[in-house]
């Protein structure tokens, strides 16, 4: 379906060829099938996901596959949310990833514009030191965090899956580099302005930095939103859970699972993303536009 | 316009994340003080609350959950507060941080292979005491199932979620070419090779099949009489031959086609699917697919013993329950332990509902079981291979042994290394790991 339209886009706009040219042509079409498939190989799994949600589990089971279901099986949505509390899960899969995201910026931004902007004694000590967060896992981190934050008696709240993300390594160092290319100038002349620091921040390097900003909360959400192994190693209980874990949970331990029901929880984990990258798409490919002019 | 529109968007976010971001750590603890019943270490109502951590997910999931349902709507003094931790491997894992920071549960699942390193770390209760307490011996529980229980003369864990490997059969293809079900591996060999079906060059129907595990391995080299680890646990007790005798077998099956040998990742789905829908007519798998299996195919699929070379033999599988000895309501926990393990509403029901092993006596006596085996004779098939349970895979190491154990299987069944000089090798790391 997404391949189709993709295509007919494709060729819309007039072929970037002399018409004489038979050879150039033939290239172009060829680009256009490469695209196709290329964006095949991604789309593909998703399609898939979606027609394994709505078969039934004999569809699920057969050899050769089921392309799509006879009749679809909506109900699969609704046996796979009350398998367990999961209005539950995805309140705390929201809050989490939402003030992750709101906190890293508070943290992030001014960081970044010191780093960018700024001379301060320790500069280069202190970026090395975010870029060393930068480059360690979780996994090697995690038990220690545990042992911490189970002493300080918050394993059965959320704020296990938040505090330890309120820095993001990753984000200071992009926007740093994304900051470092604002002219010097606007800067001193909005100083000369009269203009306070939070100002030059607020009016000045954030509407600048829009789209590394958005592909920053963009990863963030991602990968917070689909984290499993944190979560998971940082909570005991269902009621602080997000929804990884309850998709987690459909899985059968032993004996045949019923993807079926999986998948559609899937499905429900999926779209959220689907939406935020709807609206964020434009941004990030601008932001990586101009990483590459540069 | 389009900046514009993203800085509401972005600004809208953040507000929602804000506003959800200071409530978001104290929700958790409000619910906590109210006492909703559902989070941590609390006791609500004068309950003592025995938390309890498994790793049974989908179907399994359900039925556990109810069991625990049933447990509590009958014992007004006690709440058993049931947990998924992830798979068993994740659940260890869960285990080790949580005993380390003292916020363990009082009750847990351990996978069975688990078991020794737990109970040598000495977090695990010695449940003799309490056996006693209750009246009840050891001896209640079914032999075969009991491998991986006792430790340094502690019972540590009692049977719970268990399974071994059996094969399951297509009966109706056997039949078509007039052939008896296997029962030693000569005759699997024969009968595997006469269901290979070679079209254009290529393989559309196999003779047996087994998922990327070292549980089937183990099961034939103790079929062949060897153990997987000596008696003192120093070696691998396979090096008379019987490792090389096992790998040798299941290649020239794999060369003729008799053998379909699963690529790694997600192997038990895609044998499941294999079997089910008649592409290879036998299969080594769990006890555990009986049911699904059975609910699925239209042929006539049976169980069987897994066939023997010397001997009959089969390793177990599944998980065993245990109380940590950092609980702090041992009795109540065991109170829930013994119930699962004597009332028809326990576990025996579960295993009923699950497919999962009877694993006491009185449950196999049960006039339930009986009914439920007139009914699923194929299910009576895997308790009655029992009798020739054997784990010879216990070691602290095991997990360790375990991962170069997967590497020999690799390179022999995937990218056809020699056998004996695998195995070789495979024995000088164990020996290695063995000796630390």
């Amino acid at each position: 379906m997404l391949a189709q339209r993709q295509v007919k886009t494709g060729e819309a706009p007039p072929p970037n060829v002399r018409e004489s040219s038979a050879a150039a042509y033939v290239l172009w079409i060829l680009g256009v099938l490469l695209k196709a498939a290329v964006i095949l190989v991604f789309v593909f799994p998703f399609l898939w996901m979606i027609s394994t949600s709505l078969q039934t589990f004999e569809e699920t089971m057969a050899f050769p596959p089921t392309w799509l279901p006879a009749i679809p099986q909506w109900s699969n949505f609704v046996e796979a949310m009350s398998a367990g509390p999961f209005l539950t899960y995805a309140r705390n899969s929201v809050v989490v990833t939402f003030s992750v995201i709101l906190l890293q910026m508070l943290v992030m931004i001014p960081a970044a514009y010191a780093f960018a902007k700024y001379k301060f004694r320790g500069k280069e000590l202190c970026f090395a030191l975010v870029l060393l967060a930068f480059m360690i896992p979780g996994q090697v981190t995690f038990i220690p965090v545990y042992l911490m934050l189970a002493k300080w008696g918050l394993i059965d709240s959320l704020l296990p899956q938040i505090i330890p993300f309120i820095s993001n390594a990753f984000g200071i160092f992009l926007l740093r580099q994304y900051f470092m290319q604002i002219p010097q100038e606007i800067i001193e002349s909005a100083r000369l302005d009269n203009a306070s620091e939070f100002k030059i921040i607020r009016k000045i390097m954030v509407p600048m930095s829009m789209p590394a900003l958005a592909t920053i909360a963009l990863f963030s959400f991602v990968s917070h939103w689909n984290d499993y192994f944190w979560p998971l190693v940082m909570t005991d209980s269902d009621s602080v859970r997000p929804l990884t874990m309850g998709i987690a949970m459909l899985r059968q331990t032993e004996g045949i699972s019923n993807w079926h029901i999986i998948m559609a929880g899937n499905v429900v984990l999926v779209v959220p993303i689907l939406i935020v990258y709807l609206f964020a798409s434009r941004q990030i490919v601008k932001a990586f536009v101009y990483s590459g002019i540069k | 316009m389009i900046k514009k529109m993203s800085l509401v968007l972005m600004a809208a976010a953040l507000a929602g994340g804000m506003l959800a971001g200071c409530s978001g750590g104290k929700t958790p603890q409000g619910d906590a003080a109210a006492g909703s019943g559902s989070a941590g270490q609390k006791e609500a109502e004068g309950k003592t609350v025995v938390n309890f951590w498994h790793s049974l997910g989908g179907k399994n999931g359900e039925y556990l959950n109810a069991m625990i349902q049933r447990f509590n709507d009958t014992h007004s003094n006690i709440e058993v507060v049931g947990t998924f931790q992830g798979s068993y491997a994740e659940t260890v894992t869960k285990l080790q941080q949580a005993v380390a920071a003292k916020s363990g549960p009082d009750v847990a699942m351990l996978e069975r292979a688990y078991v020794q390193m737990f109970a040598d770390a000495d977090v695990l209760e010695d449940l003799n005491p309490y056996l006693k307490k209750s009246g009840m011996s050891t001896n209640d529980f079914v032999a075969g199932l009991m491998g991986h229980s006792i430790f340094d003369k502690k019972l540590v864990t009692l049977p719970f979620n268990r399974s071994t490997p059996i094969m399951h059969v297509n009966k109706t293809l056997l039949d078509e070419k007039g052939l008896a079900i296997p029962k030693t591996w000569e005759e699997l060999k024969k009968v595997a090779n006469a269901m290979v079906v070679k079209e254009n060059g290529e393989y559309t129907r196999y003779g047996l099949t087994m998922p990327y595990d070292t549980w089937y391995p183990i099961a034939m080299i103790t079929q062949a009489k060897g153990k997987f680890f000596n008696d003192d646990t120093t070696s691998i007790g396979f090096n008379n031959g019987e490792g090389a005798k096992v790998f040798h077998f299941l290649k020239d099956m794999q060369n003729t086609g008799a053998l379909y040998y699963p690529p790694a990742t997600d192997s038990g789905n895609i044998v499941n699917q294999m079997f089910t829908s008649g592409k290879v007519a036998m299969m080594f798998q769990s006890t555990g697919v009986i049911g699904s299996i059975a609910n699925t195919v239209k042929f006539n699929y049976v169980t069987a013993f897994l066939p023997m070379d010397q001997v009959y033999a089969t390793p177990t599988g599944g998980a065993n329950l245990g109380i940590m000895a950092d609980s702090k309501n041992k009795d109540a926990a065991w109170e829930f332990l013994h119930w699962v393990m004597t009332d028809p509403q326990g576990a025996q029901q579960f295993v009923i509902d699950s497919g999962y092993l009877p694993f006491t006596k009185k449950m196999v006596e049960s006039q339930q079981m009986k009914d439920l085996w007139a009914k699923e004779p194929n299910r009576k098939v895997a308790y009655d291979q029992l009798q020739y349970a054997i784990d010879t895979n216990k070691a602290i190491a095991w997990p360790q042994v375990e991962q170069e154990f997967f590497k020999a299987i690799q390179a022999i069944m995937y990218d056809n290394a020699n056998v004996d000089s695998t195995l070789a090798n495979f024995k000088k790391e164990t020996d290695r790991i063995l000796k630390q």
